[in-house]
């Protein structure tokens, strides 16, 4: 049986058919062209597929489209429309993904922890993340920018943070 | 010699923007219309079995479904380095898992519950699930029609056997270095096999056209290879290569298991089936596991003789690979290893024994390391133990055995420039070796672990790279190659060597992801020589491209061309200084004359390396006689770790790794590949932990059972340290890293524990729980109850080591067997 | 891979209606709130349902209140929920300190506490802390509502007490007393996000008495009752925790399985009792480890 949903995806009105089995993140893919919410494991343990729903992170291949019915959903293409935002720049000056597929998710979670904590440790970082699995990275380029992104305290924090390690060879030499 | 302004420099990666804007595409992202087919495939749950029968008969009758497809379809072979490989097995299934037939359907979930009603009738044949069985006179085998595979002439496969291939390299006289050695001391390592777990799983969508016109985008390394195997196994068809065009986007990680071909070929054959639609196959999370390459597991005897002074007089390293189904690729790490199972040491007196085993699990294949951490996991953790033998700190004795540029290599040619003495001391400094670090909590011990490593490229002798370079109307270029980006950032590198050569900034550079049609030849993105061998490819492109240019300007200047040089953008002239001519102004257009012709025209450059001096052929029985290895990257890593003696858990405080990259042509990249590799590796002696059940089914097939590292699970510090020793043939003297940074953990890990706890380990993974029960004396093998992690149902330690029925004599193991002069430690 | 099992959805906005549905079809429906278990469930076919009950249209389920000393808890409460309390992290630190090592953010931003003991799988993280609490499962039936304690709610690996047509609407923890603290343990294969390979909660109460509970190491969670008994009254020391380790055997059957042999629970959960222990003992003193930190 088909059924119509009606969603708010990345600040738009859109509206859909969708089957009860349909998972969200097969509807946003495959019926609303959204791509970067990434098939991983469909079992939300990589999170790949992670979206904001309503503002938190969830494991969209563990949700049936039709629950979001009246819902609100915020994908990396709606953070980046405009332009970059704070933590998206960070990881680009930090170099801080690799093959980029755990990117989207991992710059939700960002996005999320960030809206909780503006000035998170590296511990409530790696917490954050602990969600989105990444084999290229070995993570810690990713909470190195996210560690950046902070407005203030930049110095002291960082090095109690044990950035050095990176930074011990040659300085960086910033975005070109 | 002029100062680099881009090679050398960490610049932003060339696909940073896409990857962080969710722009970046990968094959399952692609769109294909309304004529999308599904596929499913059905798959044996036999670990060895005849197929009597398919029946597909309610399968078809479901609406939407429009065709099923088996073995019979498409008999054919295939396979990268020997064909052993059938798309779908026509005779019989070889692992529990593999693909027996396939449903292709209007939609993914049609195929799939159509899938469910495809019945197969088997009769079950006995499975070679234990390596000692499989070696036995009269041992059941996995491919009994061995001897009649294809396969390339430096493989030596035994027919009527279970060995795909055995690597014998033989130099000088180990027994006599033996006899010659002040102690002699051996035993048994092993190592159990490993999935990749790249986060995006295999995906292929396969599009035979009206006109006989096969497309293929895949989720693959090795875009030109896979065209190749396909082109090979689909030439009863008799398309030409120049038909099968193979696109490759973005790929969410490799590690090796997105090389040569694996279940790609199952799309290509279900699309020639269904001329005239695309038909998509993707893998789930379980499939990732169980039906692409797996790490394949090995079991090793290490013999080491010694002098008192530290001296490796000889070494006879024997191992058995647990190689699965199909050895097709896995043959070559086999091979790899059978050449340089020394690690980066000076040694007289040589014999490797490198068999590869056929069993009834999974196909073994390319990972990250292609056999080297495997093997480094029993040689570093046996050089500790003979270095403490002979009362040795271990550093010093390795620093005493560290192979020199010059030294010759177990296989009769010399090693290349190499600073492993300047990565061991800073290692070490790095680490504080020598200073011993006791924990304030009683419950726990502190130890550090030291490790070398080495790696050379497993290729054949003619692993071609070509590039090509064009500019535009704006002075910006594309460069266009079919090496693969897989997160590495090779399209980052080469952007920069072009633009070194060049003067054009990397933000004024594209550089193309790999389309058989389009781009350049690249063999594959494996064996970390893509940054040497296609560099250099995109060296001399860009050098080819700025010889055109100097052409045209000395054609329409009348100057010299030694007089010319590229600065910023411009053409100059070291006898004008006021002549700049932007390339903007000519690359596309022409420089016209004062007549009003034009010279010139669109430049373009192209380039070709081929590794002219290698060759593989030598004496199957000593290996002698070759240069099969372009050169090796060495290194050496320490870690620090904390263990807590009641619970097993261990803590790596800090990890350091040095790795001689020649020149680090993105020093952050080079630092990334440091900081992602040794946490992988990590993870292969900390947490992944495969497990089969006795009739070879993969029980935990997915990321809750099987552990790879989160956020929370990496070192309290890693410090990549870059060593820079130039490689003579490697553009401004870079030679790849990205595998060797993961080589060494597993050794590092034991090493370490033994040095906190005097618990040496011979077998991966060191979990906690291990550790906790070792503390307690319970030896893990006796309790772990029918979780089979190995290729071996005994204990380690009793593993005979014996091939074609011959028992070979085995030696008490974990002790010494010879010693002179007085007491030891 | 798709979900193959067809099925339909309502979403019921009432209570009654949602029972009624559910008696209608007994076991061919299931009860959706987070979905994060059933969703992967019904994906692998374990689970094969003609219908599913969404009851988060369900008002009044979601909520967390502290009424007259018992802790009300709705059946769509999510472990993120639980984290951002003001009255747990107040007064129920120890159910505050478990829902912190539920899975990951993404998972706790939809898992639900009640969804995690209608699993019942034995490593079920709330199922411990629930029976040291002494909650209440509160169930509305097509009959009428019911209270079942949750020492009897947990039946066997993956079955409750839960009978046809019953729903799930929340949880009654009563607060203790006595000024109390404690301590919820759980050993994993790493730091990340992973299931219980055993766990151990603890309720430490002013005069030394003690709540015990244990997960992951018998077909269900259990009430540590016989070790309760031996410390009763006793001030901790150490011969004290090595007699309850002793008698852990006669409190638990931990089994060899893909996550742990029965050797290595057997032996964590004495270390984890010790150190559980003497984290709640001294977090009743006004100090000890802070809550949420590993004391493993």
């Amino acid at each position: 049986m088909n059924n119509r949903i009606t969603v708010k995806l990345n600040y738009e009105t859109r509206s859909v058919m969708v089957q009860p089995n349909d998972t969200l993140l097969d509807v946003l893919r495959e019926k609303l062209g959204v791509k970067s919410p990434k098939i991983g494991c469909e079992r939300g343990d990589c999170g790949a597929c992670t979206v904001l729903l309503d503002g938190k992170t969830v494991r969209s291949c563990l949700i049936l489209a039709i629950e979001a019915d009246g819902h609100e959903i915020v994908t990396v293409e709606g953070l980046s429309k405009e332009s970059l935002t704070p933590v998206q720049l960070a990881f680009l000056e930090h170099n801080s993904f690799q093959c980029g597929f755990c990117a989207p998710g991992v710059v939700l979670a960002a996005t999320e922890l960030l809206e909780q904590h503006p000035e998170p440790t590296a511990e409530q970082i790696k917490e954050a993340l602990s969600g989105n699995l990444c084999r290229c990275t070995g993570y810690q380029s990713i909470i190195e920018a996210i560690l950046d992104v902070r407005p203030m305290a930049r110095n002291s924090r960082r090095s109690q943070n044990n950035n050095r390690s990176r930074k011990t060879q040659e300085p960086r030499d910033g975005h070109r | 010699m002029t100062t680099l302004k881009y090679v050398g420099e960490s610049a932003t990666r060339i696909d940073g923007l896409e990857k962080v804007s969710g722009a970046a595409t990968y094959v399952d992202d692609l769109e294909f219309g309304p004529n999308l087919l599904h596929a499913e495939i059905v798959e044996s749950s036999f670990a060895h079995a005849s197929i009597k029968r398919i029946d597909a008969t309610e399968a078809e009758k479901v609406p939407g479904v429009v065709r099923v497809v088996t073995g019979k379809d498409f008999p054919y072979r295939f396979g990268l380095y020997m064909q052993d490989r059938y798309i779908f097995p026509i005779d019989r299934v070889r692992f529990v898992g593999e693909q027996v037939a396939a449903v292709i359907a209007r939609d993914a979930q049609t195929a799939k519950r159509a899938a469910k009603l495809v019945k197969v009738f088997y009769e079950q044949l006995e499975p070679v699930l234990d390596l000692e069985q499989a070696l036995k006179a009269d041992a059941v085998l996995v491919h009994p029609d061995l001897g009649s595979y294809a396969r390339c002439p430096w493989f030596y496969p035994q027919p009527k056997t279970n060995i795909a291939h055995w690597r014998k390299t033989r130099k000088g006289d180990v027994e006599k270095g033996f006899e010659e050695a002040d102690v002699v001391f051996e035993d048994t390592y092993t190592v159990p096999r490993y999935a990749h777990c790249a986060i995006e799983p295999h995906a292929i969508v396969g599009h035979y056209d009206l006109s006989g016109r096969l497309t293929l985008w895949s989720a693959s390394q090795s875009p030109y290879t896979q065209r190749h195997v396909f082109a090979q196994a689909l030439a009863p068809l008799g398309i030409s290569h120049k038909d099968i065009r193979v696109v490759t986007p973005y790929i969410g990680g490799g590690f090796g298991g997105k090389a040569g071909v694996s279940m790609e070929i199952i799309g290509v054959a279900l699309a020639a089936l269904a001329k005239g639609s695309p038909v998509k196959l993707r893998w789930s999370r379980s499939q990732e596991f169980y039906n692409t390459y797996q790490r394949q597991g090995v079991i090793a005897r290490i013999k080491m003789g010694v002098k008192r002074d530290g001296t490796i007089i000889a070494l006879e390293h024997t191992l058995h690979w647990d190689a699965g189904a199909y050895a097709e690729y896995g043959a070559n790490v086999v091979n790899a290893v059978g050449l340089s199972a020394t690690g980066p040491y000076r040694i007289a007196n040589v014999k490797i024994d490198s068999v590869c085993v056929y069993t009834n699990l999974p196909p073994g294949g390319p990972y990250r390391g292609f056999g080297y951490s495997e093997f480094h996991f029993g040689l570093e953790s046996h050089i500790n133990a003979v270095a403490k033998k002979i009362g040795m700190d271990p550093v010093e004795f390795r620093r005493r055995n560290a192979i020199r540029e010059g030294d010759t290599l177990a296989y009769g040619a010399q090693m290349n420039a190499s600073g492993l003495h300047e990565a061991i001391d800073r290692v070490a400094k790095e680490i504080g070796w020598g200073e011993k670090e006791i924990s304030r909590d009683p419950r726990k011990a502190v130890g550090k672990g030291f490790a070398c490593f080495w790696k050379a490229p497993a290729m054949p002798p003619n692993a071609g790279s070509a590039a090509f370079i064009k500019f535009n109307e704006d002075g910006s270029i594309n460069v266009i190659v079919s090496g693969m980006e897989m997160g590495q950032g090779f399209l980052t590198v080469m952007a920069q060597i072009a633009a070194e050569v060049l003067t054009v900034p990397p933000a004024k550079i594209r550089v193309e992801l790999p389309d058989t049609d389009r781009n350049a030849y690249e063999w594959q993105t494996v064996g970390s020589h893509v940054t040497w061998g296609c560099g250099n490819a995109v060296r001399a492109a860009a050098l080819d491209a700025r010889e055109k240019m100097f052409t045209v300007v000395c054609r329409s200047h009348g100057c010299a061309k030694d007089t010319l040089f590229l600065e910023d953008e411009h053409v100059k002239c070291r006898m004008h200084p006021d002549f700049k001519l932007p390339f903007r102004d000519f690359v596309i257009s022409g420089i016209q004359t004062a007549q009003g012709n034009y010279l010139g025209g669109p430049i373009l450059g192209s380039g070709v390396f081929m590794p002219e001096f290698t060759s593989a052929l030598c004496d199957p029985e000593t290996s002698q006689g070759g240069h099969p290895n372009v050169h090796y990257t060495v290194g050496a890593a320490a870690v620090i770790l904390e263990v807590d003696k009641e619970t097993g858990k261990i803590k790596v405080r800090k990890a350091t790794l040095a790795v001689d990259a020649g020149k680090a042509v993105n020093p952050d990249l080079v630092r990334s590949q440091i900081v992602g590799g040794m946490v992988q590796g990590l993870a292969t002696v900390l947490y992944e932990d495969i497990r089969y059940d006795l009739r070879g089914r993969l029980l935990n097939s997915n990321f809750t059972d099987y552990k790879i590292p989160t956020a929370r699970d990496i070192p309290d510090e890693i410090v990549p340290i870059i060593v820079e020793v130039p490689q003579p043939d490697g553009p401004f003297g870079a030679r790849g890293v990205a595998e060797h940074t993961m080589i060494p953990a597993a050794a590092l890990v034991a090493n370490a524990v033994e040095d906190a706890l005097g618990l040496r380990v011979k077998g991966l993974p060191i979990t906690a729980e291990q550790v906790a029960l070792a503390l307690l004396d319970i030896a893990y093998e006796d309790v772990k109850g029918s979780y089979r992690g190995f290729c071996f149902a005994g204990k380690a330690d009793a593993y005979a080591f014996h091939a074609e029925g011959t028992r070979r004599k085995r030696a008490t193991n974990g002790k010494e067997t010879q010693s002179r002069k007085g007491s030891l430690k | 891979m798709a979900i193959a099992q067809q099925f339909e959805y309502v979403k019921p906005r009432r209570l009654s209606e949602a029972v009624r549905i559910a008696s209608r079809y007994g076991n061919r429906a299931q009860v959706l709130a987070g979905g994060t278990d059933l969703i992967g469930l019904i994906a692998d076919d374990a689970v094969k349902p003609d219908l599913v009950i969404d009851i988060k249209g369900i008002s009044g389920l979601d909520k967390i209140e502290l009424r007259n000393g018992v802790l009300r808890i709705g059946a769509l409460v999510t472990f993120s929920d639980l984290q951002n309390s003001s009255v747990l992290a107040r007064k129920f630190k120890v159910l505050l300190e478990m829902a912190g090592w539920v899975a990951s953010v993404g998972i706790r931003n939809r898992a639900t506490m009640v969804g995690n003991i209608c699993s019942a799988v034995p490593c079920c993280d709330s199922g411990p802390i629930l029976l040291i609490y002494e909650a209440a499962v509160l169930v509305a039936g097509p009959v009428r509502k019911r209270k079942i304690p949750i020492s009897n709610w947990f039946v066997g690996p993956r079955t409750t007490a839960l009978k046809r047509g019953e729903i799930v609407t929340g949880l009654d923890l009563p607060l203790p007393k006595t000024k109390h603290a404690g301590c919820f343990v759980k050993l994993k294969r790493y730091q990340g996000e992973d299931l219980a390979q055993a766990s151990v909660a603890i309720l430490a109460l002013a005069g030394n008495s003690y709540r015990i509970a244990f997960g992951a190491v018998a077909p269900r969670p259990i009430r540590a009752l016989k070790i309760e008994a031996l410390l009763e009254g006793k001030a901790l020391s150490g011969p004290l925790m090595d007699e309850a380790v002793r008698l852990l055997p006669e409190e638990i059957a931990p089994i060899t399985d893909i996550r742990a042999t029965r050797e290595y629970r057997a032996h964590m959960v004495g270390v984890m009792l010790k150190r559980g222990l003497e984290a709640a003992v001294s977090r009743l003193k006004g100090n000890g480890p802070e809550y949420g930190s590993s004391v493993i």
